[in-house]
């Protein structure tokens, strides 16, 4: 992401008396084939407005976040590092809702949106500590106190395959 | 000066609720205090994964055991909206009547535990009593006292026959009229003004500064109100928000107070202009799976809730997200925590209200 034109839009959001109602991971994407890119490309693009259709749902039995494929500057980049998460900055003002919508590789840095939103420190702790992502310049830094869970980071992208194996697993046991 | 770091629960005598701060005290004032909202983390967010969408409901209703009225509410009008399901008009009236039932049992809650928190056992016994009676309602109309599951994808489950709906509204009231002396009492008695006011201000400037909301935001000036918005029947409601403007412990009592009077009215209005008459529909039933993505806001007696659904054409959802209002309300009341007095931390933490089981989904 381009951090410089995303903290602007966010001052934007800021000068114009919005109210920071949440930051939220809204897409959690599993390493995407790249036969799957420019699908998942044109679908993760309709993603920005709301209500809008998600990505076309996968083929797989499991539930959950679906690995559907990653957009095109992530899938650039898919050959060594690719695992995507969406994060979506929610703002409200006179009833209304709207999102900055930007999407990350795993382990790049998102800038902390702190110095214009007392209450970001909270969420970006809280997406720290359960997806993993890696905020920098928290206002107020818990150092992974936040959350007690007991998987270290319960929606990494590795902790998802590993449960959703698991939840797999025993639908079968069931079913047989 | 020697720093001391003094743990503030999980048990603490104010609140059967494990919050858990760390307190940074020089002498006796507070200089920092550290939340950790995971203490029971239940990983109710994850179940999304394992639990169909038609059950998930259920679940989310659970979150919390004061707010599960609405929590239920907020999945299905969610859900309702990805899928374009209609909603028969008067299941949405029913729906915002329980809502504000909801609220009234939920102040008089909370009314109940800060008056036992400053010390009158008394009005706590009798702001219980009443919440009693509101509980006798669900019960009557729902089926449960407490976990309702009264919402259902495309409408409610439950009709609530005319003559009912009067006998509730006269209950109501009747309890409206006794809770004044109630009032009255937590409004004008010396020592509750001497405990609360001018204790914990949180003024409009900072309130705006860390995003606070519902009776949090409105004891400190803020017209802040979800309902506002219109949806959900609101717009056939006549109502202000309930706003005072000291921000301190006193002003957020007195919100509470008056939204208690207030909720009885809007109950009174909505039972007047609801369609009348027996075997009307509640419900229409939701095809197929859900695909698509929306966020839902809702007022609940804590503020403003906030609801992510992501479903991506399969029986389990992508996402569910629960932004409640006492995750929001965190940040102002650290502000407020840090140069308080260690004696005044307790007071503080009760008036926001805050409800753990609602931020460690």
């Amino acid at each position: 992401m381009d951090g410089d034109a995303f903290l602007a839009r966010v001052r934007d959001y800021h000068e114009a008396g919005w109210r920071l109602a949440i930051i939220n991971v809204t897409t959690i994407v599993a390493a995407a084939a790249p036969t799957h890119a420019a699908h998942g490309a044109a679908a993760a693009l309709s993603t920005a407005a709301l209500p809008a259709a998600a990505p076309a749902a996968d083929t797989a039995p499991a539930a959950g976040p679906a690995p559907a494929a990653a957009p095109a500057p992530a899938a650039a980049r898919a050959a060594e590092a690719p695992n995507v998460f969406e994060i979506a900055w929610g703002f409200v003002k006179d009833g209304t809702l709207e999102t900055i919508r930007e999407q990350i590789v795993a382990g790049d840095a998102v800038p902390s949106v702190s110095e214009f939103f007392g209450a970001a420190f909270l969420y970006e702790n809280e997406i720290r500590e359960l997806f993993g992502i890696n905020v920098e310049g928290i206002g107020v830094d818990l150092r992974g106190q936040l959350y007690k869970t007991a998987t270290k980071v319960p929606f990494s992208h590795a902790a998802i395959k590993d449960r959703l194996a698991k939840n797999a697993a025993a639908a079968a046991v069931k079913r047989s | 000066m020697k720093r001391t770091t003094i743990p503030f629960g999980p048990q603490h005598p104010v609140l059967p609720e494990p919050i858990v701060l760390d307190l940074i005290l020089e002498d006796e004032k507070v200089i920092d205090a550290i939340p950790t909202i995971g203490y029971i983390h239940r990983g109710l967010e994850m179940m999304v994964e394992r639990v169909e969408y038609t059950e998930m409901g259920f679940v989310v209703e659970r979150i919390c055991g004061i707010c599960s009225f609405m929590h239920g509410m907020g999945y299905c009008v969610s859900l309702e909206s990805i899928m374009n399901v209609e909603v028969p008009e008067r299941a949405r009236w029913l729906r915002l009547i329980w809502a504000e039932i909801s609220r009234v049992q939920s102040h008089l809650l909370w009314l109940g535990l800060g008056a036992d928190a400053f010390g009158f056992e008394n009005l706590f016994m009798h702001c219980w009593r009443m919440r009693e009676e509101i509980l006798d309602i669900f019960e009557q109309t729902t089926g449960g006292r407490i976990i309702h599951s009264v919402n259902r994808i495309g409408g409610v489950k439950r009709d609530i026959s005319d003559t009912e709906l009067a006998a509730i509204l006269a209950r109501l009231q009747q309890l409206g009229a006794e809770f004044k002396e109630t009032a009255r009492v937590f409004g004008t008695d010396p020592s509750i003004r001497h405990r609360l006011s001018g204790v914990g201000v949180l003024s409009m400037e900072d309130a705006r500064a860390v995003d606070a909301v519902g009776p949090m935001a409105r004891a400190s000036g803020i017209a802040m109100d979800t309902r506002l918005s219109g949806t959900f029947m609101y717009d056939h409601i006549d109502f202000q928000p309930i706003v005072e403007t000291a921000g301190d412990c006193l002003a957020r009592v007195l919100v509470r107070l008056r939204e208690v009077d207030q909720s009885i009215d809007i109950i009174r209005q909505a039972i007047d202009r609801m369609p009348k008459g027996e075997g009307m529909p509640l419900e229409n039933k939701p095809r197929g799976n859900p695909t698509g993505e929306v966020f839902t806001r809702l007022e609940q007696p804590r503020g403003e809730v906030l609801y992510y659904v992501k479903a991506n054409g399969t029986k389990n959802l992508e996402r569910f997200r629960a932004r409640t209002p006492t995750f929001a309300n965190i940040p102002a009341m650290i502000k407020l925590v840090k140069g308080s007095d260690l004696a005044d931390v307790p007071q503080i933490i009760l008036t926001i209200d805050p409800c753990i089981s609602c931020t460690e989904r």
